[in-house]
């Protein structure tokens, strides 16, 4: 019952947040409301029984991968006429809406079609740490090994992007 | 019963190997060292003298064989098998074909050794010989071929050879054009051939395509079929052998140097058409109309040929047309279905005319190459080998006993009158008359009386050795061949025609000895008249005429040439021009360059849809993944 | 009930596919993708928790690794575009045409 209650909140929030995202002019705005979003997402995490991503979703996605965003869109110093005059967005997102509409309602017919399951909070064996680490490092060794080059190669990328032109060439 | 002899392959073999030698030999030597033409001669005559060797063995071993098993045959490797038709490349040896190798490497060696002497200092000597042994190799080919297939593709490879031989003399235009019309008149009568070998397919190839199976089965082809495919394959004939219609190439082919003439023009290429009648006897025993059709367009060649020879001033042509007329002989010999007599009459025409081709070449290599009988005279004085073997050869030719020309032309007319062509008979008379006179027309003119040229005449001068020696030996076979042959009047016993019985099917007429008295007697009348005509008009010298009316029309060949170039040939080349500038831009160009430009406009049209914003290129994705799910979820119903 | 967290998760999804389409801001449009990556993320764990393993938790963790390296080169990107055309227009960049 209380389940219920929080996950209806932490639904409508997201999908506010997400909303708020797509329709605000300033992208800085745009930012807030998504954090909205991401902070609500982890709360359905935990009411799905995964401790440890919904620590990792507050940690990394809203606490590090957004507060990048947010220096970024600081750091870049917009005026108002760096931002592009869309006069006429409600109707590409009305537009866009339309041609949406398809795709999630497929997806839509092909979720009605699978057996319902109950989604009670599991405390044990389930969902934390251990259980997630032992299966990352045994089943799921090497694409965690891969991941991390991939970090490697993106840092390496950034560096070469954001340096002084002069030095780099 | 045919018993197989490996060396039977060897016989076409030997020349066509030699032809790839000399002729890599002359490819990478002729613009840097020459070799000395020495060599060139003797690799040359190494392959028809090997083939001529093995000729005899194959002689000896037919002979050694009882009569009715005359055959040897030898299958060198599968050529296709497609459906019903299979053939081999096999070669066959039995009497017919024996007789023909016997005399085509005979004289293809002698005329090598010849060529030696004649085509010394010409800077394509060694390509001379390559292609002289490709043609022997491929006459061997057409000869021992065991399947209609196989000597087609002998009977190509020799129209292929002679026209690269008429056109040797490449730096002069009209020598290459003649060879030009020897070879399309040649694919005139070759597309004969072969719709009459595939009618003779459809009707009886179904049980094998070589000789033998043929021959087994000819009694199951419809006799329809059976007039058209002879019909057919006569066409053929008229191309190879040079008879009406298609003659007009032969005159012309004398172009080419003079051994090319004898050899190929006179004694071998030509003479392939009557072969090949001979060795469908089987089909043309049967079919009495065409058989009919046959002897009366030789004879008619025979005739117009002879008018043309009377008023010639040019020796080759004076020859070509007699060989026209002779061919002509064979053609009316093989039509009343007396085979073996016109394949007698092949066998010392091949010596006799070679012979003839052989002096004229002598006397044009003394006069340096002057051709026109006006301007020689008196030469029996300075070269007298050759005067008495061409009058030797002249002999023969105008059917004088006990020469060889008077014996198988004999039997040709003999076989006429017996068996009741009496039209055919009498032209061949008139004929045989026509041939006296204007063989010993040429005779006179050229060797007796005053020169006419003096300063020609003060150079001329004996050919060598090499070239004196085979003419020596083919007047010697000119001379006695006949007696190979000789009628039962005389005494004889026909060998030849004995020999040749298990090849063809062959009814042998039986008239009475007085028909056969009444023959003889006419033929050598008219010699005896032909001769005294041509004595008493050019006997003493004459001077060159001036032709007038019917000699004039005659002298012009009657305007053939001329007519077929204005209703075949400039037609023929209107369309193609018309094609060309016409059809072709429009038919055939514009679809292409149509479909070409169809893929600009549609590139153009469908280079709308590349904007440049990458949003736009977003939008597409999803617009597909929409339609893409709209799909899928009404099958998913 | 697992039904609604998909259905939430399938909303998400639709919602940043809108913005990526309909918006013209370059940091809009990043995040949007990011919203999108969510939605998956949502969808994962939810279905790791029907069958009780623990893979969707990982794979959930390895989405996230790769948002995160995705991040830092798209914001790269973006400063790079600022300093180009002083421009947050996605329109403004169209070299690519025709």
């Amino acid at each position: 019952m209380f389940a219920d209650g929080l996950f209806i909140g932490f639904a409508i929030l997201s999908v506010l947040g997400a909303v708020g995202l797509v329709l605000f002019r300033h992208p800085m705005n745009g930012a807030m409301s998504f954090v909205v979003t991401l902070i609500s997402l982890a709360g359905l995490y935990a009411l799905l029984s995964a401790k440890l991503i919904f620590a990792l979703q507050l940690i990394v996605y809203a606490g590090a991968i957004m507060s990048l965003i947010v220096f970024i869109i600081m750091f870049l110093n917009i005026q108002p006429s760096d931002l592009p005059k869309e006069e006429t967005k409600l109707f590409y997102i009305l537009g866009g809406g339309i041609v949406v509409l398809p795709i999630g309602l497929f997806l839509a017919k092909i979720v009605k079609s699978m057996p319902e399951r109950s989604t009670e909070i599991i405390g044990n064996n389930f969902g934390g740490v251990k259980e997630v680490g032992l299966l990352l490092f045994r089943d799921w060794l090497v694409p965690f090994e891969i991941v991390s080059i991939l970090l490697l190669v993106s840092l390496v990328g950034a560096v070469i992007l954001a340096g002084k032109r002069g030095t780099i060439k | 019963m045919e018993q197989s002899v490996t060396y039977l392959g060897l016989i076409p073999l030997f020349p066509l190997l030699g032809s790839v030698f000399i002729g890599l030999l002359h490819v990478f030597t002729c613009n840097k060292t020459k070799l000395p033409e020495k060599l060139y001669g003797i690799l040359a005559c190494i392959g028809p003298v090997l083939s001529f060797v093995l000729a005899l063995k194959v002689f000896f071993a037919l002979k050694g064989l009882p009569a009715a098993d005359r055959f040897l045959s030898h299958k060198a490797f599968t050529w296709f098998s497609v459906g019903e038709l299979h053939i081999d490349m096999g070669f066959l040896a039995d009497p017919l074909s024996c007789l023909m190798l016997l005399f085509v490497t005979f004289i293809g060696s002698l005329i090598h050794i010849y060529s030696i002497g004649y085509m010394g200092g010409d800077k394509n000597y060694g390509k001379f010989f390559a292609y002289m042994n490709l043609f022997l190799g491929s006459m061997l080919v057409l000869v021992l071929g065991d399947s209609p297939v196989v000597m087609f593709v002998g009977w190509e490879g020799v129209g292929l050879c002679s026209y690269l031989l008429i056109s040797f003399y490449s730096e002069d235009r009209s020598n290459v054009l003649a060879g030009n019309k020897a070879f399309i008149v040649n694919r005139i009568g070759d597309l004969g051939f072969v719709l009459g070998m595939s009618f003779l397919f459809w009707g009886i190839g179904a049980n094998g395509f070589d000789y033998l199976s043929l021959k087994a089965n000819v009694q199951h082809l419809e006799p329809t079929i059976a007039l058209v495919v002879c019909l057919l394959l006569f066409v053929g004939a008229t191309g190879k052998s040079a008879q009406i219609p298609l003659y007009v190439w032969l005159p012309d082919a004398m172009a080419g140097p003079t051994p090319v003439s004898a050899l190929i023009h006179a004694a071998t290429m030509v003479t392939a058409g009557v072969y090949m009648v001979a060795r469908f006897s089987f089909l043309y025993a049967g079919v009495e109309l065409a058989g009919s059709i046959v002897a009366w367009i030789g004879i008619l060649t025979a005739l117009l040929a002879a008018i043309f020879g009377m008023f010639q001033e040019d020796i080759k042509k004076v020859l070509a047309y007699s060989t026209v007329s002779q061919l002509g002989y064979m053609f009316a010999g093989v039509g009343v279905a007396a085979y073996s007599a016109g394949i007698f009459h092949v066998f010392t025409h091949a010596f006799f005319k070679a012979l003839l081709f052989l002096g004229a070449g002598s006397v044009i290599y003394a006069l340096h190459h002057e051709q026109n009988i006006w301007k020689m005279g008196g030469l029996k004085s300075k070269m007298p080998k050759t005067y008495l073997t061409m009058v030797v050869g002249a002999f023969a030719l105008a059917g004088c006993p006990p020469f060889s020309g008077f014996f198988s032309k004999d039997e040709i007319l003999y076989s006429a009158l017996a068996t009741g062509h009496y039209g055919i008979w009498a032209v061949g008379v008139l004929v045989a008359g026509m041939t006296a006179y204007y063989t010993f027309r040429m005779i006179f003119v050229v060797f007796h009386g005053e020169p006419r040229d003096q300063h020609a005449f003060d150079h001329a001068h004996e050919a060598p050795a090499v070239m004196t020696v085979p003419l020596i030996i083919l007047a010697v076979g000119a001379l006695f061949a006949g007696f190979l042959n000789l009628p039962a009047i005389f005494g004889g016993n026909q060998m030849v025609t004995h020999w040749l019985a298990p090849s063809l099917t062959e009814h042998h007429p039986h008239a009475s000895v007085f028909v056969e008295i009444i023959a003889i007697g006419a033929s050598i009348a008219a010699f005896a008249i032909g001769i005294k005509i041509a004595y008493a008009k050019f006997g003493h010298g004459a001077s060159a005429p001036s032709y007038t009316g019917f000699a004039d029309f005659a002298y012009h060949k009657f305007y053939v040439d001329e007519v077929y170039n204005a209703v075949i040939v400039q037609p023929y080349k209107a369309i193609g021009s018309s094609i060309w500038k016409v059809i072709e831009p429009n038919v055939t160009d514009a679809p292409v360059q149509g479909v070409s430009k169809l893929y600009t406009v549609l590139g153009t049209a469908f280079k709308v849809l590349q904007v440049g914003y990458v949003r736009v290129y977003a939008i597409y994705m999803v617009l597909g993944l929409s339609l893409m799910s709209l799909f899928l979820s009404q099958s998913l119903n | 009930m697992i039904h609604s967290y998909l259905y939430l998760s399938i909303i998400l999804f639709c919602l940043g596919i809108v913005g990526v389409i309909s918006r013209r801001n370059v940091f809009t449009v990043f995040m949007s993708i990011e919203l999108m990556l969510n939605a998956a993320n949502l969808a994962f764990i939810a279905f790791s928790r029907v069958h009780e393993s623990m893979d969707g938790h990982v794979l959930a963790m390895m989405v996230m690794a790769v948002a995160a390296a995705e991040a830092a080169l798209a914001l790269a990107v973006v400063i790079l575009l600022h300093k180009h055309k002083s421009k947050l227009d996605t329109n403004v960049f169209s070299l690519l045409k025709g």
